[in-house]
């Protein structure tokens, strides 16, 4: 664990002005074997301090790649002369912040940093498992990855706190190709939070998941391309839980609020079907824990969750304490930063759809032709709702049953004119967490969601 | 500098002393000084001080790779061990190896940033925006000055120092009018000097523009083949795909890559020329060296159509028995072509000027779909109303042979050199 740098110089606050000092340390670990290729063995350790400086309505940060307490007070002083120069210059002569609860979180437990073979003597039995058992195979990839963030945080007001967040995650890529020729590639991520070894016991765990995914892929190799245009689909948790971050959360973000999204007008407003409830959870969901806890924020907020959309209606924003008071909206905890040398912005944390009260079975044998599309490779959305997702796998629906697999694919619409057509809602819930949402720095986040039954707009030939 | 050769002089000591065979230390200084404007205010003044050091060992063909920012001589020495440990735990692959000759100096840029200047010029730039794009939202502006130092140096004798600084800009913004607004836009610069007023720099006057003639928008009528143009913003990330699938490390080591065997072959139109330039004078900071420590040249990868090289790193070129790529930027600089873009736009009967792609990865087979953003219809050669809800679907590889033409004029954003390009065989899916 680092040591106790942030703690020892509270009292190098400049008093009145609101101040954040954070010392972290971040971790990578990636092994990648291509075609049993071990292609990439690689080991990241990035640590140091920074601080954050409130005053007359701007920020100053500064950060030094140093964990140490000559390097915590050499960045206080630097992004106390950056707030007073921006102050000077920007003029805005804006107040201090309003007060939050103050307190000191108890520090989260250490855990144990895995040395490189350990990633490599798991990864080594699942790839000669795969390349025995599946010859045919054009190609396999596969990737160990394991991250892991601690923060040590003290603020002039809010919670102190030290936390460790390590989680871990295995990829799998398999390729095959159509009898015309055509490449298909079919992938799967497995794991969430904690390290490694507690995450993943033993490679024949996984040996399941690859003979599921394979058939997957076998499927897909006697695909067809789905057609284009309005189609009634099921969309898996995965992706409800893409539409929830991506379409939606991102709206709903103070920041891009005040940037002209089109939340704006509608808060307090029906958005989506009644059926549609949607909240960013902090630490709990559902009865359990989310995939990736937050507790206390970057600015030393202790975390609650975020409701956004109650039974259809936008009841919420994600705010930081600046745009709380700008929009009188409690701060939650949504105030995240990526790296040391990162200032925290707003962030989603565990975004999710709630559960509603539907069989999957049922939804499926709901729908006369349509589409059920479970995985996704890429998802994007702009302030205006506009979404577009690249569907990796999916089926066709038949008369109320799964039909031939599908090729690659896209679909897209307004995230909330779609969710005004969800007319069913699975009772189960799909979480996902292995993925970095980007904004002006990456940030780890969990996404989830029950089956969606509605209409999109999906591409293809 | 001298923390930096001290550094990588510790690396390559205990390297050697821990019995390596092949290594390599680069160490990296760097400061940012950056103001973010948020929802069109200034919000934020950024200063951060960096370091990172990048450790390679080869031992029995075997490599490990470690990563820090920490020059602290105790941490040194571990992150030696760390990566050696790692390369002991790997497997043998002949096909590991670093540069063998090499090496230089360079210097470029302004080192020392005038933030007084940069804050001026910041300001007249939100200004400007503010009276001459009335309809305008600046999401978020973040304007920064870089300053870097970085030493590298292998067992085998390759050393490069360099020192630069620059300054750059990212600017996201969307139209509005009442309740309606355009999709959100972005563009940016890179610069070594402050001479001129920002938005002159670029195609950020093009791109405001654009997005105050977006805010209205109709779904594209129908279903189709059509012709679509990209502009240059919109064709930096359809080459970037293009890379991916075609031509780097991943698809020719797995020999999913449907271009594995085109080596010097026609792959696109004889009118697309297309070099990964560095050294090229409208680019600032280009790469000076590979962190493979060899000296960056500029190249051409497909020339007049034909392909001419692959998008190799140093391993994948042994793995796949092709030479690797002479640099690993991405500053791309494809040749104008001879007609203005309007005569371009006026030869087209049915189509859209596409600024920006919102798409799934393109498929192996180079397929891809996506939603075509910031985008306007054309109709009888002429451009006629934004478009929203429309769909673009296509093949990669396909369209290039599928060129109508290229614009003689070109962006140039420090980054990039980029014209605007057209192709038929694209179906535009509406409502």
């Amino acid at each position: 664990m680092i040591p106790d740098i942030a703690g020892k110089l509270r009292n190098h606050f400049a008093p009145g002005a609101h101040s954040e000092l954070r010392a972290q340390r971040s971790l990578t670990r990636r092994v990648t074997m291509l075609q049993g290729n071990l292609t990439r063995n690689a080991r990241t350790d990035s640590q140091g301090v920074s601080a954050r400086v409130y005053q007359g309505g701007v920020y100053g940060f500064a950060s030094q790649a140093e964990l140490s307490g000559a390097a915590a007070k050499r960045a206080l002083k630097t992004a106390t002369d950056n707030a007073r120069f921006l102050d000077g210059h920007a003029g805005y002569n804006l107040g201090a912040l309003p007060d939050i609860a103050s307190g000191a979180m108890a520090p989260q437990e250490n855990f144990t940093d895995l040395p490189q073979k350990h990633y490599l003597d798991f990864l080594r039995p699942l790839d000669a498992y795969i390349s025995g058992k599946y010859p045919d195979l054009a190609s396999r990839s596969l990737v160990a990855y394991a991250d892991s963030m601690e923060k040590q945080l003290i603020t002039s007001d809010g919670y102190a706190s030290h936390i460790l967040a390590p989680r871990s995650y295995i990829y799998i890529f398999l390729n095959s190709q159509t009898d015309s020729g055509m490449p298909i590639e079919i992938f799967k991520t497995y794991g969430g939070s904690g390290t490694f070894d507690l995450r993943f016991k033993a490679p024949e765990d996984l040996y399941p998941e690859v003979d599921r995914l394979y058939e997957h892929l076998m499927k897909k190799r006697e695909g067809v391309f789905a057609q284009a245009g309005k189609k009634t689909v099921i969309l898996h948790g995965e992706l409800a839980g893409m539409l929830a971050h991506e379409a939606v959360g991102h709206t709903v973000e103070a920041d891009l609020v005040i940037g002209g999204s089109v939340a704006g007008p509608m808060l307090n407003e029906m958005v989506a079907s009644p059926l549609v409830s949607m909240t960013d959870f902090a630490h709990s969901a559902f009865g359990g824990e989310a995939p990736l806890p937050v507790y206390v924020d970057d600015e030393g907020v202790l975390a609650e969750d975020a409701e956004l959309i109650r039974n259809g209606r936008l009841t919420g924003y994600m705010v930081n304490r600046e745009l709380g008071r700008h929009f009188s909206m409690r701060p939650q905890g949504n105030a995240r930063a990526f790296a040391f040398n990162d200032e925290p912005l707003i962030r989603m944390r565990n975004t999710a759809v709630h559960p509603g009260l539907d069989k999957f079975e049922d939804m499926i044998a709901s729908v006369e032709d349509g589409y059920y599309l479970i995985s996704s490779n890429n998802g994007q959305a702009d302030t205006t709702g506009e979404f577009m997702f690249g569907i990796s796998l999916g089926y066709e629906i038949k008369n109320g049953r799964l039909g031939r697999a599908i090729f690659d694919t896209t679909i897209s619409g307004i995230a909330f004119d779609m969710l005004k057509t969800v007319d069913r809602v699975s009772d189960r819930v799909n979480w996902s967490s292995s993925g970095f949402c980007g904004k002006k720095q990456p940030m780890p986040v969990g996404l989830g969601g029950p089956d969606l039954r509605c209409e999109v707009m999906i591409g293809g030939k | 500098m001298q923390i930096l050769n001290d550094t990588v002089a510790l690396a390559l000591e205990a390297f050697s002393g821990l019995g390596a065979q092949i290594y390599s230390a680069r160490a990296v200084k760097s400061r940012r000084n950056e103001f973010n404007v948020d929802g069109g205010r200034f919000s934020l003044f950024r200063t951060t001080l960096d370091t990172a050091l990048t450790l390679q060992a080869i031992k029995d063909h075997k490599r490990g790779v470690v990563s820090g920012n920490s020059f602290d001589e105790k941490a040194v020495r571990m992150a030696a061990a760390d990566c050696l440990a790692s390369a002991e735990a790997g497997q043998a692959d002949p096909a590991w190896d670093m540069a063998e000759s090499g090496g230089g100096t360079f210097e470029e840029g302004p080192y020392e940033p005038d933030m007084d200047k940069l804050f001026a010029r910041t300001r007249e730039m939100l200004e400007a925006i503010k009276k001459e794009y009335p309809k305008i939202m600046v999401e978020q502006l973040i304007v920064s000055h870089v300053q870097a130092d970085s030493v590298y140096e292998n067992s085998k004798g390759v050393r490069y120092t360099a020192k630069s600084g620059r300054y750059e800009a990212d600017i996201m913004f969307s139209g509005h009018e009442g309740d309606k607004s355009s999709s959100f836009n972005g563009g940016g610069f890179r610069t070594a000097s402050l001479e001129e007023p920002f938005l002159e720099l670029g195609s950020l006057r093009k791109l405001l523009e654009d997005a105050q003639n977006q805010i209205h928008t109709t779904p594209a009528p129908g279903k189709g083949e059509g012709a679509v143009v990209f502009t240059p913003e919109c064709l930096g990330s359809i080459l970037y795909e293009l890379a991916g699938n075609y031509v780097s490390d991943a698809v020719l080591i797995d020999g999913t890559s449907q271009w594995k065997d085109k080596l010097g072959q026609q792959v696109a139109d004889p009118a697309l020329t297309l070099r990964l330039a560095p050294g090229d004078e409208r680019i600032v900071s280009g790469e000076k060296y590979t962190e493979e420590g060899y000296r960056s040249e500029d190249f051409a990868l497909i020339e007049k159509g034909v392909l001419k090289q692959f998008l190799l790193s140093d391993y994948a070129a042994r793995k796949t028995g092709h030479t690797r790529a002479p640099n690993t930027s991405y500053a791309l600089v494809v040749e104008p072509g001879e007609k203005p873009l309007q005569d371009i736009i006026a030869s087209i009967k049915k189509g859209l000027l596409v600024g920006r792609y919102s798409g799934g990865a393109a498929g192996a087979n180079g397929e891809f779909s996506g939603v075509a953003k910031n985008a306007f219809m054309i109709e009888d050669g002429k451009v006629t109303f934004a478009v929203s809800e429309t769909m673009i679907a296509g093949n990669l590889a396909g369209m290039l042979n599928q060129l109508i033409g290229i614009s003689k004029e070109t962006v140039q954003d420090g980054t990039s050199v980029l014209p605007w390009l057209a192709v038929n065989g694209i179906t535009i899916s509406g409502q």
